[in-house]
């Protein structure tokens, strides 16, 4: 990440160009005035034009309003500072909330992964953020930088390769967080087997990664029942026996995404100390093909003691979740929040801009749409009918995993069948599969993994549980 | 079509008897009692053998019982259960589970003196919904095979109430079995041009009805339509349809409301064509053509006080020496352009003009379009409902409400610009189709851009009916088929806000 340093003044420096936040063209200070104009500069959101000779970069922000607003302009500073080491912005006049905002975006915009390269990609390693009162920005900053850390663990652990991030690395990697004061539980396979948890260790058991279930709990400050997230993390999915095709079967190695995002929003509320109490169940198991796999036809018995027939074993994700969400009732939670990469359906549906979203419990629906807007990461409310249920029946156990055939809803039927594990709480799901990752870069963010979810939980979290 | 008659109660000599009768109900009355007390009590003592309580979807039969004194009576009796609410909704559904129970008789008898008016009607709505058959091409199914019933008769004291209840169901239900019959008939019979006939035929309900061709779409600038029709020997048609039920005789006063359907009376997709397997589906690819002609002569038929008007864009997508091409740049009525990338996409081509008319000419209060138009729709929704995508909160929000009422869901999509921007083309002004990913989102985006709101607001909303328009299974109020979504839920919406 950036390091940001908040500074009264600015320093010289031609080779950090300071970008100067401008709302129209009129705000254009008298000296850069012709060259804003030779430029065609107005102002508008996402403008950006780099006056070098004057270290100085013009950068549009338009009717900037939202915090999230002021975060896409600094992800387009960062963006138009290139490939520069250095750049400054300068939120001298602007609210505490917008400098922290503007920070908080080119921090998400400037993210790279450098682990496997020889020679990092050239680009910004620290900002300078200059504010007339760095005391009243600093408790905005800490906010706001802790949900961008955790959106940036998620996005890093997306990106690891499936080699390197199996289900025991990425046990290991949610152990370190510890240090911020996140219990840590896992389960290896006997305490899953103990626990009856037959969806996740069928799932995991053609590979010879073996699966696990890790639990991330943050006690918060308030007497409260807690908050669950729980995510779907296959590290890799091959589908299983029902193998997907090759074409695109890389990007499988970020079907842990939705387990990122969980534990990326449980390190922002731990960095920012929320009062909140918070759990994050993660089912980890690797779809792999092997001798021991699971097949179509098998019947499953579930942690909650149904049974399931399995159609397609790369409908994999509803099963570990089932089970997670099954393991969750023992917490008492107040709300359940499941993320998944679940489904191409979704993606058919709503493409790469709105995650689905399904559930039962409106008030919970709808404050996750809130937060999900006051973020930038989108949620579309998608159906659970009658129908889709009816379409699981099974001719030997109490349900199908999918519908047979194609042409299905199978986002729809997906959610069908995790209502049946959510217990009656109050629950959501988001399915991701269509925004984890990026094609192209946004404001905020490169292309490639968005940590989506990470920041919605966290925002959730801030706005409607800390009360 | 079953005649459904309101009668004074008395017991039935023959045929069926049916007794209504709702959970928790208290002792049996009217006819029911009746009929009771002339078989010595035998219908009270099989219902509670059969332990009937009158739930919702439960039914009983008793077969000829014997009656006192040997007077004939009806060769069954069927109790069928209400539920806990006697709804018009819940009455509609027991009278479409009704049909197979009481379709080998010739008459029916129901006891429906206990229900108010409006439950008697939808009951009789309801088996008169469920009794659609399509028969036309069967000439050799045996007549102990056919449904025999021929009239439903409700025995009921509020007869004239029943019957004021009824008129306007009748008509829809005329609309409904309009629209089924265009939907099920076979691509070979129902071309464009026949199709175009069938709409003339309603004139006789007092529908003004136009038929345009292809010569006079040419006129008029039809480039993407016409695109769609040259692969084809079937001439294109266009036919615009106009009920005047507020204006009659007079100035219209009020902008009419405009319905405008999708009608490819066969979709091969082009020379981008589809696989074999399921390809006979494709004659129901005018199924919005197929509502909007059913809508149009249930208002008439009604008499609705409404102006409205629906236009319907008539076409076969084939795969003919001349068929347009992926590649193609096409003209449409309004001067955008369209880079033709797949010519299976070809319905928001035909309806990019027919919009563009509609508005032109008509200058709506809203415009709602069907279209049986993606299959993107059906992996997103699947069959229970209809993806609606609309520019105006009000509108969808009234849409969403009577397709509630009348058991045709629909389900909101969203719009926007991210969306908006997968069609953009090198060579266009936009490509006719965005990718897979949110696949019923970019067709609806590409409707939006014949949409013109730059003078003023233009409500509209689009329904992708692909996945509600014909059903592989059995409905309450449909057999599996054609299902004539749309014409009751756009029905409601005229009725509940722009009638008076």
């Amino acid at each position: 990440m950036l390091t940001v340093k908040l500074r009264r003044a600015s320093r010289e420096d031609a080779r950090a160009p300071l970008a100067l936040p401008l709302s129209d063209a009129a705000a254009v200070p008298a000296a850069l005035r012709a060259a804003a104009e030779a430029a065609g500069f107005a102002g508008a959101a996402g403008q950006t034009v780099l006056l070098p000779e004057r270290g100085v970069m013009l950068l549009g922000t338009g009717a900037a309003r939202r915090p999230l607003d002021w975060e896409e302009a600094g992800g387009h500073a960062a963006a138009a500072a290139g490939e520069v080491r250095r750049f400054g912005i300068d939120a001298r006049g602007l609210p505490p909330v917008a400098a922290a905002s503007l920070a908080a975006g080119a921090c998400l915009r400037a993210w790279r992964f450098n682990r496997y390269r020889g020679k990092p990609t050239p680009g910004p390693h620290r900002l300078d953020l200059i504010v007339d009162d760095p005391e009243a920005v600093v408790p905005l900053w800490d906010r706001a930088s802790a949900g961008v850390r955790g959106c940036l663990l998620a996005r890093d652990l997306s990106m690891e390769p499936g080699n390197a991030l199996t289900t025991r690395a990425f046990t290991a990697r949610l152990e370190a967080l510890a240090e911020y004061g996140i219990a840590v539980d896992v389960l290896g396979r006997k305490r899953l087997a103990r626990e009856g948890l037959g969806g996740l260790l069928a799932v995991g058991g053609g590979s010879e990664n073996p699966p696990r279930l890790a639990v991330l709990r943050w006690r918060g400050s308030v007497a409260a029942p807690p908050l669950v997230f729980i995510g779907k993390g296959i590290c890799f999915d091959t589908g299983g026996i029902s193998i997907k095709g090759a074409a695109g079967m890389e990007a499988m190695k970020a079907d842990m995404a939705g387990a990122a995002a969980c534990a990326g929003a449980m390190l922002a509320l731990a960095l920012r100390r929320s009062p909140a109490p918070a759990i994050a169940i993660l089912a980890l198991a690797e779809n792999a093909v092997g001798p021991a796999s699971y097949r179509p036809g098998d019947v499953l018995r579930m942690g909650s003691g149904r049974t399931v027939e399995v159609i397609d074993t790369d409908a994999e994700g509803r099963l570990v979740l089932a089970d997670a969400l099954h393991y969750a009732q023992r917490f008492q939670p107040g709300a359940v929040l499941d993320l998944a990469t679940l489904t191409g359906s979704i993606v058919t549906a709503l493409g790469a801009h709105r995650a689905g979203l399904f559930g039962t419990d409106e008030r919970l629906l709808a404050q996750a749409q809130a937060a999900g807007e006051a973020v930038g990461e989108l949620l579309w409310p998608m159906p659970i009918g009658a129908r889709h249920r009816e379409d699981l029946a099974s001719a030997i156990a109490d349900l199908k995993q999918c519908a047979s055939g194609t042409r299905q809803p199978d986002a729809c039927h997906a959610a069908a069948f995790l209502r049946e594990f959510a217990g009656g709480l109050p629950w959501a799901h988001l399915d991701i599969a269509g925004v984890d990752d990026r094609a192209e870069a946004v404001a905020l963010g490169p292309r490639g993994p968005s940590g989506f979810g990470a920041r919605l939980l966290d925002a959730l979290v801030a706005m409607y549980f800390e009360h | 079509m079953i005649d459904i008659a309101f009668v004074k109660p008395a017991l039935p000599r023959h045929g069926a008897l049916v007794l209504p009768i709702g959970e928790g109900a208290e002792a049996l009355s009217g006819l029911a009692q009746a009929i009771d007390a002339a078989s010595g009590g035998a219908v009270t003592r099989v219902l509670a053998a059969a332990g009937f309580k009158g739930r919702k979807g439960q039914s009983c039969t008793l077969w000829a019982p014997a009656l006192a004194d040997g007077v004939a009576g009806p060769s069954r009796i069927v109790a069928i259960g209400l539920g806990k609410e006697i709804t018009p909704e819940a009455a509609e559904a027991a009278g479409g589970a009704l049909h197979a129970l009481v379709q080998a008789e010739r008459e029916a008898v129901v006891a429906a003196e206990a229900l108010s008016a409006p439950v008697a009607a939808a009951l009789g709505l309801g088996l008169l919904l469920r009794s659609y058959r399509f028969d036309r091409y069967r000439t050799t199914e045996k007549e102990e095979d056919k449904p025999k019933l021929e009239r439903l008769a409700i025995a009921t004291d509020a007869g004239s109430a029943a019957k004021a209840a009824w008129a306007p169901l009748r008509a829809i239900a005329d609309g409904v079995f309009i629209s089924r019959d265009l939907v099920s008939e076979p691509p070979n019979i129902l071309n464009p041009p026949e199709m175009a006939e069938r709409c003339r035929a309603l004139e006789s309900l007092g529908l003004t009805v136009e038929i345009i061709g292809p010569k006079e779409m040419k006129k008029l600038g039809f480039g993407a339509f016409l695109g769609v029709a040259q692969g084809s020997a079937q001439e294109p048609r266009m036919v615009v349809l106009q009920w005047n039920g507020a204006s009659k005789g007079k100035k219209p006063g009020q902008k009419p409301v405009a319905f405008i359907g999708k009608g490819v009376t066969f979709d091969t997709g082009g020379i981008s064509i589809k696989p074999a397997a399921g390809m006979e589906d494709m004659k129901w690819d005018m199924a919005g053509a197929g509502t909007v002609i059913g809508l149009m002569a249930a208002l008439a038929g009604r008499k609705a006080k409404v102006d409205a008007v629906g236009i319907v864009g008539l076409v076969e997508n084939m795969p003919g020496g001349n068929a347009q091409r992926p590649g193609d740049v096409v003209t449409t009525a309004s001067g955008q352009t369209v880079e033709v990338i797949n010519t299976d996409a070809e319905g928001r081509l035909v309806l990019a003009d027919v919009l563009h008319y509609c508005q032109t000419r008509f200058a709506p209060r809203f415009m709602v379009d069907l279209a049986t138009l993606t299959g993107a729709i059906i992996i997103a929704l699947g069959h229970e409902h209809a993806g609606l995508f609309s520019n105006d909160d009000e509108l969808a929000g009234r849409l969403m409400a009577a397709g509630k009422a009348v058991g045709e869901a629909c389900w909101r999509m969203p719009l926007g610009d991210a969306y908006d921007k997968q069609l953009k083309s090198e060579i266009a002004d936009m490509k006719n189709v965005g990718g897979r990913p949110g696949g019923s989102i970019t067709a609806a985006q590409f409707i939006q851009r014949f949409i013109d709101t730059k003078a003023g607001p233009m409500p509209w909303a689009h329904l992708d009916i692909a996945g509600v328009a014909w059903s592989s299974k059995d409905l309450p109020t449909a057999p599996k088929g054609a299902t004539a979504f749309g014409v009751r839920l756009l029905d409601r919406l005229v009725a509940e806000h722009y009638e008076g």
